[in-house]
C-alpha cells in the first residue's frame, strides 16, 4: 500500500474502500433479486417450466390491477396528508427559539423511537368502536352509534400517515432550514403579501426538501405490511398482504416472485417520477 | 507455521463473525430443533413440553424455533437436503403440503409406546396428532346476554356490525367457511353456499381479522361481540380478564388435528422421535390439559376435567360425538381458488 503516485488525476478515486459494501450489496442485495426474477420466470409452483404466465395471469386480471392500483394509491394519499400537516411543522420549527425546536423535533422523532406495532395498536384503542374518538364524540352527544373507523381506507390512510410523517417533516426541516430567512423580508420588501412570498419564495426553495420527503413516505407508505393489515383488516387488500398470501398461505412462490417484481417496477416508476421532479426543482434551489 | 497478518485477520474475522451470529457454525453435532407455534403453544411447550423430554433424555440440547406452519415447510423446502428444523408442527392443511412435498418421514409407529392409546383420529401414520384444536362460537357474556347455540346465530338481526371473522389465510377461516357451506348443503368440495352465506352476513361483520391473533385482540377493544374463534385463544383472553365466552355449536365445534412431525434428514432423528413420544406422554398431555393452557388431550388414557370437560367434552367418547373433523385434502385441493374468491368477494 505505497503512496499513490503524485500524477494520478485528483478527479479519480481508489474504488478499495467502497469494495466491502458493494461485494455485501452484490452478495445480500443483487443476488437475491436476480434469484427472485429467476423464479417468476416459471410457468409453474415447482419452477420447472420456463414462461410469463405469472405475468400475464397479474396483467390480464382486473383484479390485481386493482390490488396495485389501490395499494398505489393508499401510497398518494399518505403522502398528501404527510405533507398538509408535515409542512407547517417544518416551517414552523424554523421560526421558534431554540426551546420550542427541542420540543417540536422531539414530538416529531417520538414515533421513531416506538415500534410500529405498538403504534399501530395504540391506532387500533384509538379508532375502535368504544375508542377515544367514538367515546369522546358519543359524550359529546354529537353522535348516536359509533363511527365506523378502523378497517376503512380512511383510518389506514391516518394511521399510516401518522407512523410515516417523521420521513416527511425531516427532510422539509432541512430544506427550510437553508432557505435564507432575508428572502422573505426582501420579497415582502418588494410588495409580497405572505400568501405570495409562501407561493413564490418559501415553496419552490423548498422542493427539494418535498420531493425528498415525499419518497420516503411513499416507498414506506406503501409497503407498510403490518399498519396496513392490522388497520385495514383483512378484507382491504394490498400488495404487501396479497404477496404474503401467495408466498406463505398458498406456497405459490413464482406467482410471489413476480408480483414482487411488478411491485418493485410500479414503486421505482413512482420514485423516478418524484426524482424528474426533483431534478427540474434545482432550478429554484440553486438560487 | 508462520502468522503474518493476512491469517490472523482470517481468523480474527471468522471469530468476530462466529462470535455475532452464533447459528453460524458446523452443521454437524447441532441441538434438536423444534418448530413450534408462536405464542400460548410456545409458552406451553417451553413450560411443559421441553422439560419432560429434557427429564427423559438426559437434558439432551434442545431448541425452539417458533414460527408458522407455513414458514417452516418454506425454511425445510429451502434445504431439504440438510434441514434447519429436526420437528414441525402442522395444522392439518400445511401438514398434508409438507407430506405432499415429501418433507417428512413416517413416524416410527412400531416403537412408539404411546401411538395406540392416542383416539383414532390422533393415529397419523406420518406424524400423530398429540393436541387438538377446537373452533366453536366465541362472545362477549356482556354484550351476548342468551349465550349462542348455533353457528347460525351470527346471521341474527340483533347483532348487526357485532361479528368478527378472519379472512380465509388462516386455518381457522378456511375451516369455519366450510362448516358454514355444510350447515347450508355444502360439502369440503363445494363450499359455494358457504359464499353465499358470506355474502349475508355482510351486514353483521364489523370486521374481517387478518388472522386469528389480530380476531382476538378486537374482543379486547370492542370491536366485535361475537365470532368463530379458537378454544385456547379465548382462555388466554379470558386469564386476562376479558369478558369472553367459549361455546361449542349444536352443529358440532370443529377440531383441527395439530400434527408433529419429523422432517425427512433430519440429522437428530433419533431425538426427534423422543420428543414427539414425550408430547405422547398421558403425563404431558395432562399438565397441558389443565389450567393455564387448557390443550384439549388426544391420548385416550387421560381423564378430562376442568374447563375442557365443562365446555368440550368429559370423554373421548363425547369428544368424538361433539367434534367435527374436516378432509383437508379435498379442501387443500380449491383452497387457493377460495382465496381469491374470498379477496374478490368479501369487502365490507
Amino acid at each position: 500500500m505505497g503512496a499513490a503516485p503524485a500524477s494520478r488525476d485528483v478527479t479519480s478515486y481508489g474504488m478499495g474502500l467502497a469494495a466491502p459494501l458493494a461485494l455485501f450489496f452484490l452478495l445480500f442485495f443483487v443476488a437475491p433479486l436476480l434469484q427472485l426474477l429467476w423464479l417468476s420466470l416459471h410457468n409453474d409452483t415447482a419452477a420447472l417450466h420456463w414462461g410469463l404466465g405469472q405475468y400475464l395471469h397479474f396483467l390480464a386480471d382486473p383484479f390485481s390491477l386493482g390490488v396495485l392500483g389501490s395499494t398505489l394509491l393508499l401510497g398518494a394519499e399518505v403522502t398528501a396528508v404527510c405533507l398538509v400537516l408535515g409542512f407547517p411543522i417544518a416551517w414552523l420549527y424554523q421560526r421558534v427559539g431554540p426551546k420550542l425546536q427541542t420540543i417540536i423535533i422531539l414530538i416529531v422523532l417520538l414515533p421513531l423511537l416506538t415500534s410500529v406495532v405498538v403504534r399501530t395498536f395504540a391506532w387500533i384503542v384509538i379508532l375502535g368502536r368504544q375508542g377515544i374518538i367514538n367515546a369522546t364524540l358519543q359524550s359529546l352527544g354529537i353522535i348516536d352509534t359509533p363511527l365506523k373507523l378502523l378497517y376503512t381506507q380512511f383510518g389506514v390512510v391516518i394511521a399510516l400517515a401518522q407512523v410515516q410523517m417523521p420521513l416527511m417533516t425531516l427532510p422539509l426541516i432541512t430544506a427550510l432550514g437553508r432557505i435564507d430567512p432575508n428572502l422573505d423580508d426582501a420579497s415582502c420588501s418588494l410588495g409580497a403579501g405572505s400568501w405570495r412570498t409562501f407561493f413564490r419564495i418559501v415553496l419552490p426553495l423548498s422542493l427539494p426538501g418535498v420531493i425528498a420527503g415525499c419518497t420516503l413516505t411513499y416507498a414506506a407508505a406503501i409497503t407498510a405490511f403490518i399498519t396496513q393489515s392490522l388497520i385495514g383488516g383483512g378484507q382491504m387488500l394490498f400488495m404487501p398482504m396479497y404477496l404474503y398470501q401467495q408466498a406463505s398461505t398458498l406456497q405459490n412462490w413464482p406467482f410471489a416472485a413476480a408480483i414482487s417484481i411488478i411491485f418493485l417496477l410500479a414503486v421505482l416508476a413512482v420514485v423516478s417520477v418524484f426524482t424528474t421532479l426533483g431534478r427540474m426543482s434545482r432550478g429554484y434551489g440553486g438560487a | 507455521m508462520i502468522i503474518n497478518r493476512r491469517s490472523l485477520l482470517t481468523t480474527a474475522l471468522t471469530l468476530g463473525a462466529m462470535k455475532a451470529f452464533p447459528g453460524l457454525s458446523y452443521a454437524q453435532a447441532r441441538p434438536l430443533v423444534f418448530a413450534t407455534f408462536t405464542g400460548s403453544w410456545e409458552e406451553a411447550h417451553k413450560a411443559v413440553l421441553v422439560p419432560a423430554f429434557r427429564k427423559a433424555n438426559a437434558d439432551a440440547a434442545m431448541v425452539l424455533d417458533p414460527m408458522l406452519s407455513v414458514d417452516q415447510i418454506a425454511k425445510v423446502n429451502a434445504a431439504k437436503a440438510n434441514p434447519p428444523i429436526d420437528v414441525m408442527l402442522h395444522d392439518p392443511g400445511p401438514a398434508l403440503v409438507a407430506i405432499g412435498q415429501d418433507l417428512v418421514e413416517p413416524y416410527p409407529v412400531e416403537k412408539s409406546a404411546y401411538y395406540k392409546d392416542l383416539i383414532a383420529e390422533a393415529q397419523e401414520p406420518m406424524g400423530p396428532a398429540p393436541f387438538f384444536q377446537v373452533v366453536g362460537l366465541t362472545y362477549n357474556p356482556e354484550a351476548v346476554k342468551t349465550p349462542p347455540t348455533s353457528w347460525a346465530d351470527l346471521w341474527k338481526p340483533e347483532f348487526k356490525g357485532r361479528v368478527g371473522i378472519t379472512n380465509l389465510n388462516s386455518t381457522l377461516g378456511t375451516g369455519w367457511l366450510v362448516e358454514i357451506a355444510k350447515m347450508r348443503g355444502g360439502s369440503e368440495a363445494n363450499v359455494d353456499p358457504g359464499f353465499k352465506a358470506l355474502e349475508e352476513l355482510k351486514p353483521n361483520l364489523a370486521a374481517v381479522a387478518a388472522n386469528p391473533g389480530a380476531l382476538a385482540t378486537l374482543f379486547q377493544q370492542g370491536q366485535i361481540d361475537i365470532s368463530p374463534g379458537n378454544f385456547n385463544a379465548i382462555q388466554i383472553l379470558k386469564a386476562r380478564g376479558v369478558p369472553v365466552e367459549f361455546v361449542a355449536p349444536k352443529e358440532g365445534a370443529i377440531a383441527f388435528k395439530t400434527t408433529i412431525h419429523i422432517v425427512k434428514n433430519s440429522p437428530n432423528r433419533e431425538l426427534a422421535f423422543k420428543l414427539i413420544e414425550a408430547a405422547l406422554t398421558p403425563e404431558v398431555q395432562t399438565t397441558l390439559m389443565n389450567p393455564p393452557y387448557l390443550i384439549v388431550p388426544t391420548n385416550s388414557k387421560v381423564t378430562m376435567g376442568g374447563e375442557i370437560a365443562r365446555v368440550l367434552a368429559k370423554d373421548t367418547a363425547e369428544l368424538k360425538q361433539k367434534f367435527v373433523f374436516q378432509d383437508w385434502k379435498k379442501i387443500n385441493e380449491q383452497r387457493s381458488a377460495w382465496i381469491e374468491r374470498f379477496n374478490r368477494e368479501i369487502k365490507i
